[in-house]
C-alpha cells in the first residue's frame, strides 16, 4: 500500500460557507482512507495552464463510508478564485495524503486546539479522532472569519472564540484564551494551526508554561513531496548558526513548537 | 511498440526520459508515486563536498507560464549522499540508471566530489557537472559563462573519474556552441541543456522581490522555444550525446527536442504540476512513433 497517491477526484459539492470561505467536497476514497489529522492534499488547478503549480490544502474532513474528502479554502488569489467557480462533476487532480500530520491527543491529557482563520480546518480531524472532545479556541479578525463552530460543537468540544474587532466572543487575541485555558487545565496537550504570528505567540505561551505544542505551518509549496526544497522553514539544529532548513511538506507541516527557529 | 532505447556514450537508457536535476529530489521522494524503473534515468539534486543550507526564503515564485526558483542547491553533502539510506544506498536498489549532479564553489571542490563518487561508483551511471546554477554566489553559473573556467572545471573532474561525464550548460551565453565544444574538448562525454534562465519578479504592492535572492532561474513551459533553439545550436557544434531540456510537459515536446538534436530529454518543472506526466510522456512517445510508423526512436534524433 503506497503512502500517497495521485488521483482524479470528481467534485461532489463546492459551496460558500461565509465571506470568502468555501468548502469543497471531493470523491477521493483512496486518499480519504489513508488520511491522518493534519495532513494535506496538493491540488492541480484545471484549465489554468499558465498557473503551473499545485496548491496545498489541509484535509478538513473525510467520510470513509462515502469516500468523500473535504477541504476548506479562502479566495486569496487567481487560483482559489478559479477553484470557487468549479461545479459538481468537474474533476480535480489530487496528490495525497501528504505531510506528517498531528500526533493524536493521548488519553491521559486534555487536548487544547488553537486555530486562526481557516486553520480550524486543519485541526478538525484531530478533534474528531481525540479520545475525549478537546477544548477548541478559534480566533479571527471578525466573526465572519470564525469557521466550523457548529462542527466542533457537534463533536462535543468546548468552544471559545476570539475576534480582533470584538464582533464575536473575546475581544482580542485567541492566544489570550490559550493562556487562560492552560491555567485551568492540568497536563494539557496543545495543537495549533494558523498564521505565523499566532503560532509564534502560541510557542511563547507554551514555553512559559513548561509544555510543548504541535504547530501546523502554512507555506507555499512546489512539489509537495520533499523533492524541491522550496517550502523550507528554520528548525533548531546542531549547526554553527543554531538552525537548519526543514521541508514543510514532508518534515512537516506539523512541527513541535520547541523545534521551530523563529527569526 | 517502438524501440525507445537510446544510447548515451555507452549508457543505455530504456527510454529517452530523464528527470532534471533539482526537480526529483534523490528519487525516493517520488518512489511511491512513480515506478522509478520505468524512467530512462534519474538525475539527482546537486551534491557538493559539504552540506549546504541553500538560500533564504521565499525561494520560489509562480510566474506566467512557469516559475522562478532560487533554492540555492541545498543538499546534505557528499558524505550523507554516499552513506544515508535515503540517497545513494536507496538509488542502488532501483533498476534505473542514476546521474549524479555535482557542484562546488571551486574547481578543486568539483574534483573532490567526483573523486569521492569514483570510489563509490556502484549504481552510478554518470556524473552531471553543474556549471550553470544561476542561484549561488560562488560556483555554478560563474563557471558556465566563462570558457576558460568551464574548461578548468570539466578537465579537473575528468582527471578525477572515469565515469561518463555530462556537462550541464547555462543558457545565459551568446554562443552556446562554443560552450558545448569547450566541454567536449575538456573531456565531457555528453552535454545537457538548458539550465534555468535568470529572471526576476517584483510584488508591486509591497515593493519587495518575490524571491529573497532577488533573482531566480525561470523554468516551465514558457522557456521551451529558447531551449529547443539552444539544443539545435549545440547539435550543430558537437557530435556527442545531448540531453535536451527546458519546459517539457508532453510527448510532443520531447519529440521536438529530439528532432532538434537531443538524444535524451529532461523533464523538470512539469513533475511538480503532474508527477504522472513522466509516464504519460514515455507512453505518449511510444504511441506517437507507432502512429508515424517509426520503429526506433533514435531515428528522429537531430533530423532538422
Amino acid at each position: 500500500m503506497p503512502d500517497k497517491i495521485q488521483v482524479s477526484a470528481p467534485i461532489l459539492h463546492n459551496q460558500r460557507l461565509q465571506k470568502d470561505y468555501y468548502q469543497l467536497d471531493l470523491s477521493a476514497a483512496s486518499i480519504a482512507k489513508l488520511a491522518k489529522p493534519g495532513q494535506f492534499v496538493h491540488v492541480q488547478l484545471p484549465e489554468l495552464q499558465h498557473r503551473i503549480l499545485r496548491r496545498p490544502f489541509s484535509i478538513f474532513n473525510v467520510d470513509l463510508d462515502s469516500g468523500c474528502l473535504s477541504i476548506i479554502y479562502k479566495i486569496v488569489g487567481e487560483g482559489t478564485e478559479h477553484l470557487s467557480k468549479l461545479a459538481p462533476g468537474d474533476v480535480l487532480d489530487l496528490l495525497g495524503p501528504l505531510g506528517n500530520g498531528y500526533t493524536l491527543f493521548p488519553k491521559n491529557r486534555k487536548g487544547i486546539i488553537v486555530a486562526g482563520g481557516y486553520g480550524s480546518a486543519a485541526t478538525y480531524l484531530l478533534a474528531k479522532n481525540a479520545p475525549a472532545p478537546p477544548v477548541v479556541l478559534i480566533g479571527g479578525r471578525s466573526k465572519d472569519d470564525i469557521l466550523l463552530q457548529d462542527d466542533f460543537k457537534r463533536l462535543g468540544c468546548e468552544l471559545k472564540i476570539a475576534t480582533n474587532d470584538g464582533s464575536a466572543g473575546h475581544h482580542g487575541m485567541v492566544t489570550e484564551l490559550l493562556t487562560q485555558a492552560i491555567a485551568k487545565t492540568s497536563n494539557p496537550a496543545v495543537a495549533a494551526c494558523g498564521p505565523n504570528a499566532m503560532l509564534k505567540a502560541v510557542s511563547e505561551i507554551v514555553e512559559k508554561n513548561g509544555i510543548d505544542a504541535e504547530l501546523s505551518l502554512d507555506h507555499a509549496m512546489c512539489c509537495g513531496v520533499g523533492a524541491c526544497f522550496a517550502c523550507v522553514v528554520k528548525r533548531k539544529a546542531d549547526t554553527p548558526n543554531g538552525w537548519a532548513y526543514s521541508r514543510t511538506c514532508i518534515d512537516g507541516p506539523v512541527f513541535k513548537a520547541s523545534e521551530i527557529w523563529w527569526d | 511498440m517502438a524501440d525507445l532505447r537510446v544510447d548515451l556514450a555507452g549508457v543505455t537508457l530504456r527510454n529517452p526520459i530523464v528527470t532534471a536535476s533539482g526537480t526529483f529530489g534523490y528519487g525516493k521522494e517520488y518512489s511511491s508515486l512513480i515506478p522509478l524503473e520505468r524512467l530512462g534515468a534519474i538525475t539527482v539534486k546537486g551534491v557538493s563536498p559539504f552540506p549546504s543550507a541553500g538560500n533564504p526564503t521565499p525561494r520560489t515564485a509562480e510566474v506566467y507560464g512557469g516559475m522562478l526558483n532560487a533554492i540555492g542547491l541545498q543538499n546534505p553533502g557528499i558524505d550523507a549522499f554516499i552513506s544515508h539510506p535515503d540517497y545513494l544506498p536507496f538509488l542502488r536498489s532501483v533498476d534505473c540508471p542514476v546521474f549524479v549532479n555535482i557542484w562546488g564553489r571551486t574547481v578543486e571542490q568539483y574534483a573532490e566530489v567526483a573523486s569521492r563518487l569514483e570510489q563509490e561508483r556502484k549504481g552510478i551511471a554518470a556524473l552531471e557537472i553543474n556549471i550553470s546554477c544561476p542561484n549561488i554566489k560562488e560556483g555554478g553559473i560563474a563557471f558556465g559563462t566563462d570558457l576558460g573556467q568551464a574548461a578548468k572545471v570539466v578537465s579537473a573532474v575528468r582527471a578525477a573519474t572515469s565515469l561518463p561525464l555530462i556537462t550541464k550548460l547555462s543558457p545565459n551565453v551568446t554562443r552556446i556552441g562554443d560552450f558545448a565544444r569547450c566541454a567536449v574538448d575538456a573531456g565531457s562525454d555528453m552535454i545537457s541543456l538548458i539550465n534555468t534562465i535568470p529572471g526576476m519578479a517584483i510584488d508591486i504592492e509591497t515593493r519587495t522581490f518575490r524571491i529573497a535572492n532577488r533573482t531566480g532561474g525561470l523554468s516551465g513551459p514558457g522557456i521551451k522555444p529558447v531551449a529547443v533553439r539552444m539544443v539545435y545550436e549545440a547539435r550543430q557544434a558537437v557530435k556527442v550525446p545531448i540531453i535536451g531540456m527546458g519546459g517539457v510537459r508532453t510527448a510532443e515536446d520531447a519529440i521536438e527536442f529530439m528532432m532538434a538534436g537531443a538524444n535524451a530529454v529532461g523533464v523538470g518543472t512539469a513533475i511538480f504540476s503532474n508527477p504522472h506526466c513522466l509516464l504519460d510522456i514515455i507512453d505518449g512517445m511510444d504511441a506517437w512513433l507507432d502512429r508515424h510508423g517509426i520503429a526506433d526512436v533514435s531515428s528522429i534524433i537531430g533530423v532538422m
